[in-house]
């Protein structure tokens, strides 16, 4: 009780903060008082540190060089296993990738995971955007565009970028989005509530939430293929090797020597995302 | 006794405090073992097994090598065709129903595999097998379309026939009237 009853005095007299006990009058054992109060924060320290150890894995901080990955907070530790080469230049617009990623991840009518934009440059200077039907446009409806009147034209396939540093895992509340060792952005359908928070941050569009599920959902990449030594559907469709995907750590690889050999680039690249999804022959315009 | 009950009269507070602050750490505690889901946090912050579920879905698309376990003879036909890129799935459906019968047929004599269902003309829903010979097959990769390559073949079916010199009266319904389907030569 004393010893409680001189904080309190120390603490009046002395202003307690900014000028501790040097001012004129100033009754307090300088020294007594600074080492309590070095004790005090000391040990709120302590205890804040316990506490917090007690509330959050330990495990998450051991696994992190393991993983490899940052997961929720930023980069990953490593560099790229895996890239993604989309060839504008080869894309001729069939469409077929569509059918093929709708298949073979039971995506629901109206949703893509992929999708390809068609930029059309008119010689009068506009420029037209618009995205290749599902069937191709020979199947489709839409009126066919006058070739003499267009300056040049070209196919973009999109799809997720793989981000080492993904916006949409950054403000997921639930740690649902995550990223795998092998540096795939996938979604834990088992853990998403469906917020959408990823949907809005994703730059590049690519995220959506599923009508049937609730949940977040977006292009892995085929996760579970390649998992198992398969390309990605999408790659295993395109009659002309527009999509090229494979490991970006093995300097052998097919992926590894083009990109080597021809300039590429990534979206919105000022974002500082790091896409692993790289394209070859795009201008500016393509975000 | 009296030092007793003074002691704790004068340190009653702390002991309250210390009581509320074990009390608390415990809820935390049980509540963290029943909020954090198991496998959280061994490879990252995220259940680690959702990589297993996500690894475990099963492949739908069908390589070309699954359909030439069976028709060997068409791979033949394509091996030099300006065609082998194209996937078989491409102008003939997806057919895992069709690979999940055969492969059941092949351990089970009872059974067979139908004949390739008619084509309804649907890209998108119908995902299983059919055979084709609609001229909308080829020219789902080779109407001429602004966007394509250059040296892409396109193809405006029109000029085409002109082109070809075939009269009007000719039908030329479907384009294998004249190019063969497996080994299609320019």
């Amino acid at each position: 009780m004393v010893e409680l009853e001189v904080i309190g005095g120390a603490n009046g007299q002395c202003g307690g903060s900014s000028d501790p006990c040097e001012s004129a009058g100033c009754q307090c054992d300088s020294a007594e008082s600074d080492s309590r109060r070095q004790f005090l924060q000391q040990a709120s320290t302590f205890a804040l540190g316990a506490v917090s150890l007690t509330l959050f894995p330990v495990s998450v901080a051991e696994g992190e060089p393991a993983g490899g990955a940052g997961g929720g907070l930023g980069t990953d530790a490593q560099p790229p296993m895996y890239g993604f080469l989309v060839d504008t230049e080869k894309c001729i617009g069939s469409g077929k990738c569509l059918t093929a990623c709708r298949v073979e991840n039971d995506v629901p009518e109206g949703y893509q995971r992929t999708w390809v934009e068609r930029y059309v440059h008119f010689k009068d200077g506009t420029v037209q955007v618009d995205l290749v039907p599902e069937t191709g446009y020979a199947g489709s409806d839409q009126p066919p565009i006058d070739p003499e009147q267009v300056e040049r034209a070209y196919f973009v396939p999109k799809l997720c970028n793989h981000c080492e540093d993904a916006p949409c895992n950054q403000v997921c509340p639930v740690h649902a989005s995550f990223t795998s060792p092998e540096g795939f952005e996938l979604i834990d359908t088992e853990r998403c509530i469906g917020c959408a928070y990823c949907v809005q941050a994703c730059p590049y569009g690519t995220r959506f939430i599923n009508p049937d599920t609730g949940t977040a959902d977006k292009c892995t990449w085929c996760y579970h293929r390649v998992m198992r030594d398969e390309d990605p559907a999408c790659v295993e469709a395109c009659p002309v090797g527009a999509r090229l995907f494979g490991r970006v750590d093995d300097p052998d690889s097919e992926i590894s020597q083009r990109i080597a050999a021809i300039p590429t680039s990534v979206l919105k690249a000022h974002l500082g995302t790091h896409p692993k999804t790289r394209y070859l022959g795009i201008s500016d315009e393509v975000t | 006794m009296n030092r007793i009950v003074a002691l704790w009269r004068d340190t009653r507070h702390l002991w309250v405090l210390l009581i509320l602050v074990v009390g608390i750490g415990a809820v935390a505690l049980m509540a963290r073992a029943r909020m954090v889901p198991e496998s959280y946090g061994e490879t990252g912050p995220y259940r680690a097994r959702a990589r297993d579920e996500i690894a475990a879905k099963p492949s739908v698309l069908i390589a070309d090598a699954t359909c030439l376990e069976c028709h060997a003879d068409v791979g033949e036909e394509r091996a030099e065709s300006l065609h082998k890129a194209v996937r078989c799935f491409h102008c003939h459906g997806v057919g895992h129903e069709h690979v999940a019968l055969a492969r059941k047929a092949a351990e089970n004599p009872d059974l067979s595999v139908p004949p390739a269902a008619e084509w309804d003309g649907n890209f998108r829903t119908d995902i299983d097998l059919y055979v084709t010979e609609d001229r909308a097959t080829c020219l789902a990769c080779h109407q001429a379309v602004v966007g394509m390559p250059e040296d892409f073949k396109k193809i405006n079916v029109a000029e085409h026939l002109e082109n070809m010199g075939a009269s009007e009266t000719e039908s030329r319904e479907t384009c294998f009237e004249c190019h063969a389907g497996h080994d299609t030569a320019p």
